[in-house]
């Protein structure tokens, strides 16, 4: 069983008391005790100065109904720019009813996924900008011969 | 001007065997497209009981502006013990994935409109969840008299 650790913390000044969230989590298998065994590894992808859409998790290399974990990151330096990161069938993340939200430069998000819906996103197409992403599996499905 | 900063460390030393996972990064989080901090702040700890798809955070239509072109971000824990209890989330009518006892989830949020609230709704068993929303140009509802 592997161990993987995730903590985030947040502070703020946005009140008059400083605000502050600390929070771990161990990624386990749904339901379960035991922690996630597999991944998708990281990966970077670049997007240039077209808008592209790009599907970036395909939900059918991962098992359905299960506790995946997805963490993005856009690295590239611009608060100005963004990506669309949606969940959705197809690669069209800017328009879509599931649109989470924009990824500015710097930004990152990690949540839960099903492995139902692939997950897209939508460079603004102003800039080059780059992605890095990866997924914390609770079951990938072998590719089909 | 406020200042929030989010920032996430993953590590696991036997998710990848022979190499280590050591992930980090961190964030400002700013109005959308612009290098000017947050302004408000939205926590809560709430008991969700089964049953019911509950909304968390505001509608759209509670925004000024436009409320697509607003960064709001989304801090959400589940303080359950019970490794088998879950909290679907989910936009629109379409739940994304399962935050399951001890998890917690960061995400940006953009509503394009009122049907794109943030859904939650436990599983298993009541829950508790515990919250926070970073956002501006939230508007408060008009009193009933």
């Amino acid at each position: 069983m592997a161990t993987t650790n995730a903590t985030i913390s947040i502070s703020s000044d946005i009140s008059s008391y400083p605000m502050r969230i600390n929070s771990s989590m161990t990624m386990k298998k749904a339901g379960s005790c035991h922690g996630l065994e597999e991944t998708t590894g990281m990966r970077t992808k670049k997007f240039g100065t077209v808008t592209t859409a790009a599907v970036i998790v395909e939900h059918d290399e991962l098992t359905d109904d299960k506790a995946h974990k997805v963490y993005i990151r856009n690295t590239s330096s611009s608060k100005e720019n963004f990506f669309y990161v949606a969940y959705n069938a197809s690669a069209a993340a800017a328009a879509t009813a599931e649109t989470i939200g924009k990824l500015y430069g710097g930004d990152w998000m990690l949540f839960p996924y099903d492995g139902n819906v692939n997950i897209v996103v939508a460079s603004d197409g102003v800039i080059e900008q780059t992605l890095e992403y990866m997924v914390f599996a609770d079951g990938i499905v072998a590719a089909a011969g | 001007m406020a200042t929030t900063t989010a920032t996430v460390s993953i590590s696991s030393n036997d998710l990848m065997p022979g190499s280590s996972l050591s992930i980090n990064g961190s964030s400002t989080l700013m109005k959308a497209g612009l290098t000017t901090g947050l302004t408000q702040l939205r926590t809560g700890y709430e008991s969700i009981a089964t049953g019911t798809e509950f909304r968390l955070g505001p509608l759209a239509t509670e925004m000024s502006g436009d409320a697509h072109n607003i960064a709001s971000w989304v801090y959400i824990c589940n303080k359950a013990t019970d490794d088998t209890y879950y909290i679907d989330w989910g936009i629109n009518e379409t739940m994304i994935g399962r935050l399951y006892a001890g998890d917690w989830m960061f995400i940006p949020w953009n509503a394009s409109d009122d049907a794109a609230e943030i859904e939650i709704e436990a599983q298993v068993g009541a829950q508790t969840i515990e919250y926070a929303f970073f956002a501006s140009d939230l508007v408060l509802a008009t009193a009933a008299s």
